[in-house]
């Protein structure tokens, strides 16, 4: 026999319980819905052109490398941009980002000429991408005799983002 | 209590939607090399100049039946090096026993680091000179020197064209 203060007590206590379980639900399912992830790989990490002719030999073609792209728990844009650092270069010798240019596929990869003073469009979407896709970049170098000899060099920044 | 389980819900979805979990944008790097050899390559018009007889009171300075020479001239060479053409005999004019110096071969030369100069067998005569890595295009006329004391006879010598850098 339960006397109506300990039957009060007991159902206090029951409301407490079910005010955390179901704040904790909200909050599990919450966290689970934003909880946004960019994921940028980027295989191999070089990309060489070797020396040749430019009169038989006008762009020169490097082998191409797989960039992987994952977004997950996105409900808006995104974008995969790629920058050049600076120019190519070899000691004082120069050549300009612009001379190298790439194509992509599959879509949503596109073509484009790479540049050291503004990111440059090389995929974008909406949503979620999940699986991850792989888009094959295959760069380009517009060839010429100008260009003085040496071992040029410079790093291109790849960047996943959204929105 | 029902009623404040109701409201604390609410809390939390209010919350969840006016603040979601935006992930940093993501990075990768990759280097870029690009190899670029010295190398050079000369391309001349023709191979064969001929310069036909002629009366020397008439004719002082005979010019080649194939004209002025276009001349190409590609290198790559390394920052601000020196490229240089140059052209040598490597004899006088020949005729069996005849003799004509090379030095009867002159030329007037037109393009941008392009220069007029005169034959020589034994030292390499600029005709060209330009700095670091390029594609040069210019023209050679070369002329023969006429004279009634040279032997009848037809007379021939090999140019060397060499185009060189560092």
């Amino acid at each position: 026999m339960t006397t109506p203060r300990a039957h009060h007590r007991r159902r206090a206590g029951c409301a407490i319980v079910r005010i955390t379980a179901v704040a904790l639900t909200v909050w599990l399912q919450a966290s689970w819905v934003t909880a946004q992830k960019l994921t940028l790989a980027v295989t191999p990490s070089t990309v060489s052109f070797a020396s040749a002719d430019p009169d038989t030999t006008p762009t020169i073609v490097a082998a191409p490398i797989t960039v992987s792209v994952r977004v997950q728990s996105n409900s808006g844009a995104w974008h995969l941009t790629v920058q050049a650092n600076g120019d190519l270069l070899s000691g004082g010798a120069t050549i300009d980002a612009t001379q190298v240019s790439w194509t992509a596929a599959p879509p949503p990869f596109q073509n484009g000429t790479l540049s050291k003073v503004a990111a440059q469009p090389i995929a974008s979407g909406t949503g979620n991408v999940n699986p991850a896709i792989n888009g094959s970049v295959v760069f380009r170098l517009a060839n010429s005799w100008n260009y003085s000899a040496g071992i040029y060099s410079q790093t291109i920044v790849f960047t996943l983002s959204a929105p | 209590m029902r009623i404040r389980s109701v409201i604390v819900a609410a809390v939390f979805i209010g919350a969840a939607q006016a603040s979601p979990a935006l992930a940093q944008p993501q990075s990768a790097t990759a280097t870029m090399t690009v190899s670029v050899s010295t190398s050079a390559k000369l391309t001349i018009s023709s191979s064969t100049l001929t310069f036909a007889d002629a009366n020397p009171d008439l004719v002082p300075q005979i010019a080649p039946a194939q004209g002025a020479l276009s001349i190409t001239a590609k290198a790559r060479a390394t920052d601000n090096a020196q490229v240089v053409l140059t052209v040598q005999a490597d004899d006088d004019l020949r005729s069996g026993l005849q003799v004509i110096p090379a030095s009867a071969i002159t030329w007037t030369a037109s393009g941008t680091g392009f220069a007029s100069g005169t034959l020589s067998k034994t030292a390499p005569v600029t005709l060209g000179q330009w700095t670091g890595s390029g594609s040069r295009t210019g023209s050679q006329t070369l002329a023969f020197r006429n004279l009634w004391t040279y032997a009848t006879g037809t007379y021939t010598c090999v140019l060397l064209y060499t185009l060189s850098g560092p």
